[in-house]
């Protein structure tokens, strides 16, 4: 209210104001002195009442519009309620689930203030809302629920690391994760086994006995992503624990295993529970060397399918990065697989071992409920650094692979096929928007046909909008103008139709909007007239005609300054005159 | 009543329904299968440099894997093989054991990019003289890495070092001789890339064909041996494992096993 007069003064002559309101008021910038100096008289007429008025509101929610994985965000609510003394109950919640809940003490004014906190577990986009139950005779309910958006980031990935023997291919991914400053790392590495000659007493050797329980029992959920790399479950009793890593995984968490002679049917993974998130199916752990392992030297191929997955892409052409891959050392050995899970993607190769299918799995990816598993079955990736750089020059592509595996775990949204952006997080009621967004299928091949699209309310699932956009030839970017509309909710925009490939969320409601406060501020109404010399007139039937109210001030507006003598023409008229008074002295003989 | 022929026969068919029997088992039961290849065990790789020159006891790389293989969980290859710096197969092991006795020339421009690119690349070399009394293989030594590596220059690695603590607990090194009471190291970003030791690790471990020591330690004997062999093996833990010992959940372990702490 109070910013409209003040932006109805800019650049215009205004001399008075008849202002006509409840009175209430989310101005920003503009202040009582503010108006005052705008010269302006403001009169004001207040309508509506409050006798008989009741209304509990979410007057404004302040919560920091970035958040991070495990790590708890904050969010404070402005609370007001037409019955002063009483307790309102905030409740949080996302997705219809209910995080929290606070019972708030109103103050005298019918005010309070109401703390509430939440963890997000996963990157991205998130919607949430807080809300007051309504008690029945509320007279505004629409103000009980306010929505906000978090982007939720990861500040830092927590990594466990267990490996079943110091190796390599173990030297050179811990090398890699410790580079990382975006890793938060916890190693744990077997240095000897029972049948192992240390030749000192314990006291004389830097071992120490390995955490299971703690780790697994304690401390699994801290960790986004559990990596075994070439370990064997079973001389470290740690059967119990891999029904929660198992189920650990199905809850959002990643786990990659990488191979070796311990790893897969070799370290007795095959009858276990974690058999059901692996994306292979492995042989036997009874099986004879021959069917578990290979031991040939081989260059992994991609697979044709999923050439263009981020997760083996080394050059971002698809000629370029086939060369690339043709470029690496070759690896040595690799588990056997008999065969993938459904959900199972197979990204890379062996060139020439036949199993049912195809040749044998190297790198297999899945989505397993609301995580992600990894399978990486030979122990040698480290020859696409070191051994690949001593031949052509570049070491690169070992961390670019692993950099790409850890992102597509840890669920990077830069790594999927598809996603949205809209170019606002909040809109207005009625304001337009505009929507980009990437199109791939779940092969990564760009989506060149005809895409449907669809905007919804999260509440209802109702369809608000809908039409078609067609990408271009890389499934890339592609701006689109939606047409605007009124709800006042978080909204989504789906992708092809059918099957819906990706949403983004926005929220739909005005920052400042009056049904957060719709209480009639009378004494805000008068404070403007009388600061500004105006008169405040209780309702519409108070007001007089315009006639009487409307006044004349006097204004300077300024100040000009003149010199006449200083034109051409009242400089002739001097010469003129010198010159008739010489020429009259010299006729008359005077001096 | 069966000849004493007829009952050898029936013996001897009974052993071989046993023998067959135990053939059977154990074809069923898996074999140990310790690595996927060769080519993915530790290898304590040997430089050749100057004029052919390999390490100054040819079975100290084979008795240095041995010791690893035999003390610790890594799978070490048992023969070294030797490669120049300019040879791309030296980027097949990223463990390298350069030692000598005398000094040598100035390498060539192909071996010094090829000992840069190796240690850029990851790989880890341990320098052993083999002669410390003279010193000129170390020197011959400081001289090439102060070209390869002119912006990483030796330094005294610190009693804190991880190598110290990386599998065994040591005060200080030793070798055939006892030698300075530190190792020198080159840094490559963090990690310690290059060991220097002139204590002639070698000649400590090193074994003749028939077994026996092929020098004698000094001053400390057989308890010196065992300790420049624990060295090697901290060596070879520490290039696979780089800083892990570092790790904070080892160290009040560490820190009370070495009496600092209650």
């Amino acid at each position: 209210m109070l910013d409209s007069i003040v932006t109805a003064a800019e650049g215009a002559e205004v001399g008075a104001v008849l202002l006509v309101s409840d009175g209430a008021d989310r101005s920003k910038d503009a202040t009582l002195e503010r108006i005052a100096a705008t010269g302006m008289r403001v009169h004001t007429v207040g309508v509506g009442t409050d006798d008989g008025f009741s209304d509990d509101a979410i007057v404004d929610v302040r919560a920091d519009a970035t958040g991070f994985v495990h790590q708890e965000t904050r969010v404070r609510v402005e609370l007001r309620s037409s019955k002063p003394r009483t307790t309102l109950t905030v409740f949080l919640r996302r997705d219809g689930e209910i995080l929290e809940q606070v019972s708030v003490a109103l103050d005298d004014t019918g005010k309070g203030y109401a703390e509430l906190s939440f963890t997000p577990n996963r990157p991205g986009r998130a919607a949430y809302e807080v809300y007051l139950p309504s008690r029945g005779d509320d007279d505004v309910p629409e103000n009980n629920v306010a929505a906000f958006l978090v982007n939720v980031r990861r500040d830092k990935l927590r990594v466990l690391h267990v490996a079943g023997r110091p190796s390599w291919d173990e030297r050179f991914l811990r090398a890699f994760l410790k580079k990382d400053p975006s890793i938060d790392l916890v190693s744990f590495f077997i240095l000897r086994t029972s049948t192992d000659l240390t030749m000192a007493a314990p006291g004389e050797m830097a071992l120490i006995p390995f955490p299971t329980d703690e780790l697994f029992s304690e401390h699994l959920e801290s960790f986004d992503l559990v990596i075994f790399q070439n370990f064997n479950f079973g001389p470290y009793d740690m059967a119990p624990y891999l029904p929660r890593i198992r189920d650990y995984v199905r809850r959002g968490g990643a786990f990659a295993m990488v191979g070796g002679e311990l790893s897969f049917a070799g370290g007795g993974y095959a009858e276990t529970p974690l058999a059901e998130v692996l994306p292979v199916v492995m042989p036997p752990s009874s099986s004879s060397p021959a069917r578990q392992f290979v031991f040939d030297r081989f260059r992994p191929v991609l697979d044709a399918a999923f050439a263009r997955h981020p997760l083996v892409e080394l050059r971002p052409d698809a000629l370029g990065n086939q060369q690339a891959w043709a470029r690496l050392s070759p690896v040595e050995g690799a588990n056997v697989v008999d065969g993938v899970r459904p959900t199972g993607d197979v990204l890379l190769r062996h060139p020439t071992y036949p199993v049912a299918g195809g040749t044998l799995p190297l790198l297999v990816v899945a989505q397993v409920d609301r995580g992600r598993v990894l399978a990486l079955t030979t122990d040698s990736s480290w020859r696409w650094g070191l051994t690949t750089g001593g031949a052509t020059g570049d070491a690169s592509a070992y961390g670019t692979f692993w950099d790409h595996a850890l992102r597509w775990l840890a669920m990077d949204p830069l790594l999927d096929p598809t996603r949205l952006r809209v170019d606002a997080e909040r809109l207005a009621p009625g304001e337009s928007f505009d929507v980009q967004g990437v199109a791939r299928d779940r092969h990564y091949i760009p989506l060149t046909e005809a895409l449907a699209w669809t905007v919804e309310r999260a509440d209802t699932h109702a369809a608000v909008s809908a039409g078609t956009v067609r990408a271009d030839a890389r499934g890339g970017s592609r701006g689109v103008r939606r047409r605007p509309w009124r709800r006042g909710v978080p909204h989504h925009a789906q992708g092809p139709g059918g099957i819906a490939l990706t949403e983004e969320l926005f929220v739909v409601g005005a920052g400042a909007s009056e049904l957060a406060n719709p209480w009639p501020n009378a004494a805000l109404l008068r404070a403007v007239a009388e600061r500004t010399g105006g008169k405040h007139f209780a309702s519409l039937g108070d007001v007089p005609r315009l006639t009487d109210i409307d006044a004349t001030r006097e204004r300077v507006v300024g100040r000009k300054t003149m010199a006449p003598l200083a034109t051409p023409w009242a400089f002739a008229i001097l010469v003129a005159l010198l010159a008739a008074d010489w020429a009259l002295r010299r006729r008359w003989g005077l001096r | 009543m069966q000849s004493p022929s007829t009952q050898k026969r029936a013996f001897v068919g009974q052993l071989a329904a046993v023998g067959a029997a135990v053939l059977g088992v154990l074809a069923i039961l898996p074999s140990t299968v310790r690595s996927l290849g060769p080519g993915t065990d530790v290898e304590v790789r040997v430089v050749r440099y100057a004029d052919g020159r390999g390490a100054a006891y040819e079975s100290a790389p084979k008795r240095m894997a041995w010791e690893v293989r035999k003390r610790t969980s890594v799978e070490t290859k048992l023969t070294a093989d030797q490669s120049r710096f300019d040879d791309p197969r030296i980027f097949e092991s990223p463990f390298l054991y350069w030692s000598g006795r005398e000094g040598f020339p100035a390498m060539s421009e192909a071996e010094t990019v090829g000992l840069r690119r190796f240690v850029e690349f990851g790989g880890f070399v341990l320098v052993d003289d083999a002669r410390p009394e003279k010193g000129e293989f170390l020197a011959s030594v400081r001289r090439e890495l102060a070209r390869a590596l002119p912006e990483s220059p030796l330094h005294v690695l610190p009693p804190s070092h991880t190598v110290y603590r990386s599998f065994y607990l040591i005060d200080r090194p030793v070798g055939r001789v006892e030698g300075p009471a530190e190792l020198l190291g080159l840094e490559a970003g963090e990690r310690t890339a290059v060991v220097v030791s002139a204590h002639d690790i070698g000649g400590a471990v090193a074994r003749d064909n028939l077994g026996a020591w092929e020098a004698e330690v000094s001053p400390g004997g057989s308890e010196q041996r065992e300790r420049a062999e624990r060295l090697v093996v901290n060596l070879v833990m520490y290039a696979l494992c780089l800083d892990y010992k570092d790790d904070q959940v080892h160290a009040p372990f560490i820190m009370r096993r070495r009496g600092r702490l209650p």
